[in-house]
């Protein structure tokens, strides 16, 4: 028999796995893939079968005497079934015979985890609701394919490639499937994960560089923002022409582009708690890459009551700190480490507190190694530890952390955020802002006041450092709408107000930048 | 300060902030602070940290430590405050 061939006839697995005897096999692994009656949630009635035949042949040839050379292996073969399959039917098979039954399974799952990877085939899925759609288009872009097809696109945003263009090669992993500690069996792992990216800014964008290249497969960016110019030294995977596009969408574009294995799913709005556990639960792991504490005790709350892992990251100016979480009796949480949650505007941001691009995307890298070892199963050794880095001096420490014993984990696990009036107020124009009978304050540093004067005076200053270093005190009387830069100071300055019992304060969503958008 | 504690030497690390604030990123201090708490109540006073000590972690010798943690010649100390950028 061929070592990879196509089959409009239903499958005969018998048939072909005495082709593989030899005398010097030891063992035989074959592996059947069946078609099931859902997917993604809808029910499925039948499928259909398509592929690119002389492309598909030669590529899947290819992938079998991959195996046959990589894992020292007797014979391999693969039958891939086309055309018009029933619920239960055989899609397709694979074969292995070898003088040791390790090799087998190992050339097995490489094989099959290959074809689904780089064969361009197409599967119709005909839904029991009438419906139908083409799935598995991140296929598509390996190969030459000429027609177009009426594809159902299920990874949302932007469409990937188009599918008239020339072929692109396959991505190739194999100096990552190299590693004795990585290796198809690794390979394999990383594409069946999932990994939730939460902020697509200085840490987020080495992030997902790093772990579309490194073959996960699939991929969710979360994040609100649009491109900012002031963004490009820090984050290039942008570009000038991108300013004023979202951040998710275009990071989502260019990941596709990277890794024509890739499912990416952006999110054009930023975490919160409407809609972080859903999030959260979609994927296997999280990378927590925003610039605010806000929304890091956000995702660490929904991780930890999810029992997901999580990686952790923050800079500020030349620092650097990283964290690991895993769903472990002893393992702290952010909170274990902090358990006075840290109120924004304290330490600043990057957008006031200044940051060169390589702290961030050094910070970032850090967070793809981690979570490519969580999911391989590399950090087996690791204890708990919040690492710092100082990029000035190149000093990293390593600091034991421990279970914080008063750290509630459990109520952690339980809490549902609290039902109140909203935090933030939304107004298009500041004057809208005066008339709305709330009292503005600038909370601002007096230097911001001076380079960024608004187009109305707001007379009454606050600023947050006399604020968080008590030189001066909030107003208690009154009803206030809180505003700075960003909206990110102010929010945090919103909040502790209001656990203080301070009813009538709002914040100034996005800050003075959302009113010139 | 205990005019009849003994002095010792402690090795201090700051980080972020800290470090902006104190003007450099390590200093050797001669105190008579017994605990992490003393230490940083005295260097905040010298420095002018302006945080409170309830938002910041201590670590001595690469743990993190209790604030009564007893200090003893020699240890090193890092003050870490909470860092968000991104």
């Amino acid at each position: 028999m061929r070592p990879f061939d196509f089959s409009s006839e239903p499958l005969a697995p018998e048939r072909y796995r005495e082709a593989l005897a030899d005398p010097a096999a030891g063992g035989y692994a074959s592996f059947e893939g069946w078609v099931r009656d859902h997917n993604e949630g809808r029910r499925v009635e039948r499928l259909e079968y398509e592929a690119f035949e002389a492309l598909a042949v030669k590529e899947g040839e290819r992938i079998v005497a991959e195996a046959v050379t990589r894992f020292g292996v007797a014979r391999a073969a693969c039958v891939h079934r086309v055309g018009a399959l029933a619920i239960g039917e055989l899609a397709v098979w694979v074969g292995v015979s070898a003088a040791h039954r390790g090799e087998a399974f190992a050339a097995c799952r490489y094989i099959i985890d290959e074809v689904k990877h780089r064969v361009p085939v197409w599967k119709k899925e005909h839904y029991t609701d009438g419906n139908s759609g083409w799935v598995n288009c991140e296929r598509c872009a390996a190969a030459a394919h000429e027609h177009e097809h009426e594809h159902a696109h299920t990874d949302g945003g932007a469409p990937g490639p188009a599918h008239g263009r020339p072929a692109a090669p396959a991505h190739d992993y194999s100096r990552q499937i190299a590693l004795p500690e990585v290796g198809a069996a690794g390979q394999a792992r990383l594409a069946a994960a999932s990994v939730l990216v939460v902020g697509a800014g200085g840490l987020g964008v080495p992030v997902l560089q790093y772990l579309a290249a490194a073959g996960i497969g699939r991929i969710g960016i979360v994040d609100g923002d649009v491109i900012e110019a002031s963004n490009l030294h820090r984050q290039p995977l942008y570009g000038a022409a991108d300013v004023g596009r979202p951040k998710a969408r275009v990071a989502a574009e260019r990941l596709r582009a990277l890794n024509h294995d890739l499912r990416v799913e952006a999110t054009e709005e930023h975490a919160s708690a409407a809609n972080i556990d859903e999030l959260v639960a979609r994927h296997d792991l999280v990378v927590e890459c925003t610039d605010n504490f806000r929304a890091k005790f956000l995702v660490n709350d929904a991780v930890v009551r999810a029992q997901k892992p999580a990686v952790f990251a923050s800079v500020h100016q030349y620092d650097g700190q990283l964290q690991l979480y895993r769903p472990l009796p002893h393992w702290p949480c952010l909170r274990c480490l902090w358990p006075e949650a840290p109120r924004d505007g304290l330490v600043g941001n990057c957008a006031e507190a200044g940051v060169l691009g390589p702290v961030p995307a050094t910070l970032g890298a850090l967070q793809a190694m981690q979570a490519l070892k969580r999911l391989l199963g590399l950090d087996a050794g690791e204890a708990p530890a919040l690492v710092t880095m100082d990029l000035l001096t190149l000093e990293t420490r390593r600091l034991a952390a421990r279970r914080d014993p008063a750290c509630d984990h459990e109520r952690i696990a339980g809490a549902t955020t609290p039902g109140e009036a909203p935090l933030e107020l939304e107004f298009e124009t500041l004057a809208q802002a005066f008339e709305s009978g709330l009292e503005l304050v600038d909370i601002r540093e007096p230097w911001e006041r001076a380079v960024d004067p608004p187009e109305l005076q707001i007379p009454a200053h606050v600023p947050l450092s006399a604020l968080v270093q008590g030189r001066t005190e909030f107003p208690v009387e009154g009803r206030y709408l809180i505003i700075c830069a960003h909206g990110v100071r102010s929010l945090s300055l919103t909040e502790h107000l209001r656990s203080r019992g301070q009813a009538e304060v709002y914040s100034l969503r996005g800050g003075l930048a959302a009113l010139r958008r | 300060m205990n005019a009849g504690a003994a002095m010792q030497e402690i090795e201090v690390q700051y980080f972020a902030v800290l470090r902006e604030r104190a003007g450099t990123a390590r200093e050797t201090v001669s105190t008579a602070a017994t605990t992490a708490a003393a230490l940083y109540d005295e260097l905040a006073a010298r420095h002018d940290f302006g945080l409170p000590r309830a938002m910041l972690r201590v670590a001595v010798n690469d743990e993190f430590a209790d604030w009564s943690r007893p200090l003893a010649a020699g240890d090193r100390v890092v003050f870490i405050p909470p860092v968000a950028g991104g």
